[in-house]
């Protein structure tokens, strides 16, 4: 908002960068799981529950449950929309309304590259909420899946 | 990954091929080739006449646009009614002092233990001497003005990657540069490389130019001496007396000034809506907010969450829940609406206007931002390295320190902006944390360029824009695709209400956007009122 301040950007998310360049590679370590995007590594992780410590809870919140203020974000928790896989997934990879998108078509930066989440990612995340916060969905989804959602995504 | 057809890649996509091949600084700087950075619309005070006789407007939001939109009209004989979710008046014009307390969405709660006259502000905190509209009702209002320093040449320039992760002062990279680029430039004159390009006329003109320009010694070259220590810097600088003599400074060489990649951010205070002089409101932007707000007095109404918003031929009534007596609901009714919620939250609110807004106010997805204020025991940027205000450019994810650009050599403690985050995936992590932990982050990170930060630290405060229950997210993040096919729908009339805001502006998060679109609506509304003569 500064205004202002969008052009002042100069750190460049190594981070972001290397996710968009290394896209699917998967490999990681232990320690790589947990690593952060504000810790300037490369954020490859594929483990659900770190994507959505680093990246979903600054809206939803740590317990899934959302907030309300003016506006609210809505609950994952006990969630019966999420019973809708490929809704889930659509709202990840494009965004809806004020939240962005993260699929690599459709997310976009100001300033510096936007945060974008690869295939793998976005099933990962999708597959930790809906079967966490009190959600007991056993459907999961693949990377294939989500790549059958968004041809081309990543 | 690409999607774009053979010969035609939009602006957009442009912009994100030049920021994934060449970085943000290569993208920033294209964003502004590419016209996305334009000169206020602001032709002086609101062109509207005299309301007609009973005309009322309810005005949703007392922000920059909205406070704005209600004192013109005010001003011009309309009854006007504003509704304010907040406790206070500013929207995201505001400042964080001693003794505030802030709670973000998911309930955490920040006390500002900051010493009297300290402050940060959250959202925005400068004006370009262009922003006509801002500076002129900081004017009208009695809102004072001082100079807010953007550029400062013994700032730091800092990356991990170079010169051993040691920061450099911006005035060694900027002459280093510059001479270096100048040297070789003479050079390829001289080797006739530029002959098709320019006349030999010119050619001597230009070698003349050069060495001016960058400095360079009599050989042309930009090397150690007086030339370029009068730009870079000395290692010893000139005195008095005994132990006057200057000693010169040793050029960075070329290579390495490359390699470091801090000549990106020199150019930031050339973009024109960063060029000197820029201002900032004495004691914090929250001033211009306050300031609307004594002049709007009993006309706000505090504490109102909007939750509906309907209209028919007649008007426009805003249902809205009284936060500060049990959420107790009260519908309030006016001829016109001037609705300035930010479009994260009215896109939530049941409001009957017609497909083309309702689909454009869904099209806007919100910026992740998120600054951290520091305060230290003493001014130690002052007194140890003799920086005055401006900013230092770091590649470390904390984006930027900024120094205040007031009370400069005062005693006691000094805040400093400890972090000002725009990077998406920066920002989103540093969100999902704890503020204890954004500070903690920041303190870190900032010792790195600073290690006085360990020593001297007090306390910290930490505002990640979407978690601010008043905002939900920092400001509209248009696309051209997406302005192309909503920006008009949005901005239009529908029925007897319309939209203003920096959402509505080409002037994304800058608070000028807010007030011209706030013109345009009620220049706009008026028409429509007049022509409807008192009944409206």
């Amino acid at each position: 908002m500064n205004a202002a301040a969008p052009k002042t950007v100069y750190a460049v998310s190594l981070a972001a960068a290397i996710a968009l360049t290394l896209g699917l590679v998967a490999f990681e370590t232990a320690a790589q799981a947990d690593a952060g995007i504000f810790d300037s590594s490369p954020f490859t992780t594929t483990d659900g529950r770190s994507i959505y410590e680093h990246i979903c809870r600054g809206c939803h919140m740590a317990d899934g449950g959302g907030a309300v203020g003016a506006g609210h974000y809505p609950a994952l928790a006990n969630n019966t929309t999420l019973k809708a896989r490929d809704y889930m997934v659509i709202t990840v990879l494009m965004g809806r309304r004020n939240m962005p998108a993260f699929g690599a078509k459709h997310a976009i930066g100001f300033g510096g590259p936007p945060l974008v989440l690869n295939d793998a990612q976005i099933a990962a995340v999708v597959n930790y909420v809906r079967s966490n916060f009190g959600n007991h969905y056993t459907d999961a989804i693949s990377a294939e899946d989500v790549a059958r959602l968004d041809p081309g995504s990543s | 990954m690409t999607d774009e057809s053979a010969g035609s890649v939009s602006r957009r996509r442009l912009l994100t091929m030049i920021g994934q091949t060449a970085g943000a600084t290569a993208m920033y700087q294209a964003m502004h080739s590419l016209g996305f950075a334009a000169e206020t619309t602001f032709k002086g005070p609101a062109r509207i006449g005299t309301a007609p006789k009973g005309a009322s407007v309810l005005v949703l939001g007392a922000g920059i646009a909205g406070m704005v939109a209600a004192y013109e009209l005010r001003n011009a004989g309309y009854q006007v009614q504003v509704l304010e979710y907040n406790g206070r008046a500013g929207g995201r014009n505001w400042t964080l002092r001693g003794g505030d307390t802030y709670t973000e969405l998911g309930g955490a709660t920040q006390e500002c233990r900051f010493d009297t006259g300290l402050y940060i502000n959250p959202g925005p905190w400068r004006l370009p001497y262009h922003h006509r509209g801002m500076l002129s009702y900081c004017k009208r209002l009695g809102v004072a003005l001082e100079p807010f320093v953007q550029i400062n040449y013994n700032a730091y320039l800092h990356s991990q990657k170079a010169f051993g992760g040691k920061p450099q002062r911006l005035r060694a990279v900027k002459a280093d540069y510059t001479g270096h680029v100048a040297e070789l430039l003479a050079k390829a004159t001289h080797a006739r490389a530029l002959d098709a390009e320019v006349t030999r006329e010119d050619q001597e003109r230009l070698l003349d130019s050069l060495k001016f320009w960058g400095a360079l010694d009599r050989s042309g070259r930009w090397v150690k001496g007086p030339e370029s220590s009068d730009r870079r810097g000395y290692d010893k600088d000139p005195g008095g007396g005994l132990s006057a003599r200057p000693v010169f400074s040793e050029p960075v060489a070329l290579g390495d000034v490359l390699k470091s990649g801090l000549w990106a951010p020199l150019a930031f205070g050339d973009s024109y809506d960063m060029q000197t002089t820029m201002f900032q409101p004495v004691g914090g932007m929250g001033m211009v907010g306050q300031a609307f707000a004594r002049e709007l007095g009993p006309s706000i109404r505090y504490n109102a969450k909007v939750i509906e918003i309907q209209q028919d031929e007649r008007g426009v009534s805003a249902t809205f829940e009284d936060r500060a007596a049990g959420n107790r609901r009260e519908t309030v009714k006016a001829a016109w609406c001037v609705c300035t919620i930010p479009l994260s939250i009215l896109g939530q609110i049941p409001m009957n206007v017609g497909a083309p807004m309702t689909a454009a106010i869904a099209s806007v997805p919100y910026c992740t931002g998120l600054k951290v204020g520091l305060q230290f025991k003493r001014r130690f940027w002052e007194e140890d390295e003799q920086i005055y205000g401006g900013i230092t450019y770091t590649d470390l994810p904390i984006g930027q320190i900024s120094y205040p650009s007031s009370r400069f050599f005062s005693e006691g403690k000094g805040v400093l902006l400890g972090a000002y985050i725009w990077d998406q995936g920066n920002a989103m992590d540093c969100s999902s944390m704890p503020p204890a932990e954004r500070v903690a982050k920041a303190l870190e990170y900032g010792s790195q360029i600073h290690p006085q930060y360990r020593q001297e630290f007090d306390n910290g405060v930490a505002v990640a824009w979407h978690r601010v229950p008043s905002a939900l997210g920092c400001f509209g993040l248009w696309t051209d695709e997406g302005r192309a096919k909503h920006y008009d729908n949005l901005c239009a009339f529908d029925g007897r209400i319309v939209l203003a805001g920096e959402h509505a502006s080409y002037l994304p998060a800058w608070q000028e956007g807010a007030v011209t679109s706030a013109h345009d609506a009620i220049e706009r509304l008026h028409q429509r009122a007049a022509s409807a003569g008192a009944s409206a």
